[in-house]
């Protein structure tokens, strides 16, 4: 696209956009529902010759990552994406790639794992990858989706960063929907992100390098490991300065959280990816009916912006942090997080709530955020808070009477 | 905020209705938004989808449950427990059914309007019944604020993306005239904004593994479901000719072609999708094909 325009795209179209005007330059392929549209848009503009370079299917995840990797330690720009089962699939290949120090933007289009198998929305897929090294940015809209992209590419080849960086999605509510989403010019892309040069060694041919090395001794593995600690602290800088520079050239700005009514709020909903739109919805209701409440977006989720995240939410009566995961025999993944972020601030929180709820697409209505609100009123309030209510009890109960009818029929 | 909900089946266009009345209003100059809901089904199968127009940002997102408008492209989904078009429906909700009689039962409770497309799209896409265009022009009028241009536009941008062929198209863009002028704007009350109230949340007891791990101790209560109303065709057997060759009872994907005590090929119209591969199939071209009307028992 020559001039900026802005467009109806899906969650989906808006990720094969930004790879598009990042000018890609590789992208191993497997599809998976939801993420399925994303890898054949890519496949469509390769084949006609919009995007120059190579498209190839791979025979599982597990192989995609590594062709990712192994490409991206040529010096070429890299694309993938995967979701759900899938991404787990791959899980070892990218916690071997990330150890690699190469650049490249994985986006994961978040759908609940199995057992029960569905197709609709939590995090427990991505929140699985949440300590493999991945340098991740969750997204609410469309744009964020696609302006992610780009700035994760400057992000995971900034040489004082070199690691795989994700974006994540949610499949359905972002996946499948259609929003306007603005497509900066070609030129103004390129100036904001040139074509990707190595500053490292890469892959060439006649020049025999290895990646994947062993060593033994701690020592040596733990001094390699320290180093991919610091180049995942140094992308909470380089963020900093990447969201800047798109600033300044974009005029849309993303610091690390993004706050909603947050200044006076008594009630603080911490929230990520799509369904803060919801609780964004539920605060200004709140508000019209005298419930000072306030919203705190997650979205540099790796390296986990602690000062950023502590110094917005100290001074807060009431945090609720609202998981869409699940650690069986824990809770929530994100909560311990955050508490731990606020744990030597001085005017903490006086409560901080665990609360977990949409899991498997499982809907939020304005009436869960106003029961969660009661809930932090409560002197006792229990913990976590599932957002699980008679109804669905009831539901439940209906669905299990028609799974056994043999057992009740007999 | 206007909030329209779209009902239909696996391959009438029901998604792309939403997605053209979603550009229209963009293009309108308001804020759009549309997003399609569909199991891992098939055609015929009841869908759904939903368009969000508003002048000020859309903080909403996922199904739509209390519309401003229903679109039904389908009819027949009206006593469809699964699809249920009418729930989340209020005295406030404008309802439009693509049918030549307007239903009475409805015409009491909401206001109704109604308009046979079936009959519009026959005339103007070669006999096809595909409401993707037929059905955002209705929702683009009822909504009073979508300029025919913007329409238009839309209905080609997003045809055009999905491939369609010149000619095609402007039997669309005839169709969207047509009806254009004539369904009138409709008069929509904004809903009232209800006072946020806490719901009783449980935490359930632990169960035995049999009733707290997914395990389905009745195989086959798929039956249960029946899925005969995904039919838009129905194949009959002319019995007449019919020579019992059974290859109708080879070949359906489903196995609902039975074969009676006869020896005849019998179809279990329960759970018949339409799919007519048993029509295609059949040697002698004995399966006759002929349009479902009305409501499924």
């Amino acid at each position: 696209m020559k001039t900026p325009k802005k467009i109806m795209l899906t969650g989906n179209k808006a990720a094969a956009w930004g790879a598009r005007m990042a000018r890609v330059e590789y992208v191993p392929a497997f599809p998976i529902t939801p993420q399925t549209e994303i890898v054949e848009t890519l496949a469509k503009w390769f084949a006609d010759g919009t995007m120059q370079g190579k498209f190839t299917n791979m025979d599982s995840e597990h192989s995609m990552f590594m062709a990712a990797g192994s490409a991206g330690a040529t010096g070429v720009r890299v694309f993938t994406a995967s979701s759900s089962q899938g991404i787990l699939h791959g899980l070892e290949s990218l916690y071997t790639v990330t150890g690699w120090r190469v650049p490249m933007v994985i986006v994961n289009v978040s759908r609940a794992l199995a057992t029960p198998i569905t197709l609709e929305p939590d995090h427990n897929d991505v929140m699985s990858t949440r300590d493999c090294g991945l340098i991740q940015l969750h997204a609410e809209t469309c744009q964020e989706v696609f302006d992610f992209i780009l700035m994760g590419y400057k992000i995971a080849e900034d040489p004082e960063v070199c690691l795989p960086l994700l974006v994540n999605l949610d499949g359905f509510y972002l996946s499948f929907t259609r929003e306007p989403v603005l497509i900066p010019g070609e030129d103004e892309v390129r100036n904001f992100l040139p074509l990707y040069t190595a500053t490292q060694p890469v892959f060439q041919a006649s020049q025999p390098m290895a990646r994947a090395s062993a060593v033994f001794g701690g020592v040596t593995y733990t001094s390699f490991k320290l180093q991919q600690e610091l180049a995942s602290r140094n992308a909470e800088k380089i963020f900093a300065k990447t969201a800047h520079d798109f600033k300044d050239r974009f005029g849309r700005y993303y610091g690390p959280v993004e706050t909603f009514h947050l200044d006076d709020a008594e009630y603080v909903f911490v929230m990520s990816n799509s369904f803060a739109t919801k609780g964004k919805s539920a605060v200004i209701k709140l508000r019209q009916q005298g419930i000072k409440a306030g919203l705190l977006k997650l979205r540099l989720f790796r390296p986990f912006p602690s000062e950023a995240i502590a110094s917005v939410l100290a001074g807060h009566a009431k945090v609720a942090v609202i998981d869409q995961n699940l650690a069986p025999g824990m809770g929530g993944i994100t909560y311990p997080e955050i508490v731990t972020a606020l744990y030597d601030k001085k005017n903490r929180p006086e409560k901080i709530l665990s609360v977990i709820g949409g899991l498997g697409g499982k809907d939020m209505d304005d009436q869960d955020f106003r029961t969660i609100i009661e809930t932090l009123d409560k002197s006792n309030m229990g913990k976590p808070l599932f957002l699980y209510d008679e109804e669905d009890a009831k539901n439940f109960d209906r669905l299990l009477k028609i799974a056994k009818l043999k057992e009740v029929s007999s | 905020m206007w909030r329209i909900r779209l009902h239909g089946r696996g391959g009438q266009g029901i998604k792309t209705a939403s997605q053209i009345l979603g550009s229209a209003g963009f293009y309108s100059g308001f804020q759009a938004q549309d997003f399609p809901l569909y199991g891992a089904e098939r055609r015929g199968a009841p869908v759904m989808a939903f368009t969000r127009i508003s002048e000020k940002v859309i903080l909403e997102r996922g199904p739509i449950i209390s519309p401003d408008i229903i679109l039904i492209g389908d009819e027949t989904l009206l006593n469809d427990s699964q699809s249920a078009p009418l729930c989340g429906a209020d005295p406030t909700t404008l309802i439009f059914v693509n049918s030549p009689h307007p239903p009475e039962k409805l015409a009491q409770k909401f206001s109704l309007v109604t308009a046979d497309l079936t009959d519009l799209c026959h005339k103007h896409l070669n006999k096809r019944t595909i409401y993707s265009s037929a059905l955002s022009a209705v929702g683009a009028r009822l909504l009073g604020t979508i300029e025919l241009a913007d329409l238009l536009q839309a209905v080609e941008d997003e045809l055009t993306q999905q491939g369609i062929v010149t000619q095609a198209l402007q039997g669309n863009l005839e169709l969207v005239r047509e009806i254009y002028t004539k369904i009138e704007p409709a008069i929509l009350t904004p809903k009232v904004e209800k006072t946020l109230i806490t719901k009783p949340m449980v935490l359930p007891d632990y169960r035995p593994v049999v009733d707290g791990a997914p395990i389905i101790l009745e195989p086959g209560n798929m039956a249960l479901r029946k899925t005969g109303n995904w039919r838009v065709e129905r194949p009959e057997i002319d019995y007449t000719h019919c020579n019992d060759c059974l290859i109708c009872y080879a070949r359906c994907p489903d196995g609902v072609i039975a074969v009676n005590p006869e020896g005849r090929p019998a179809i279990d119209y329960d759970h018949c999708k339409g799919c007519l591969i048993c029509a295609q199939e059949c040697p002698g071209h004995f399966i006759n094909t002929v349009r479902e009307t009305g409501l499924f028992p």
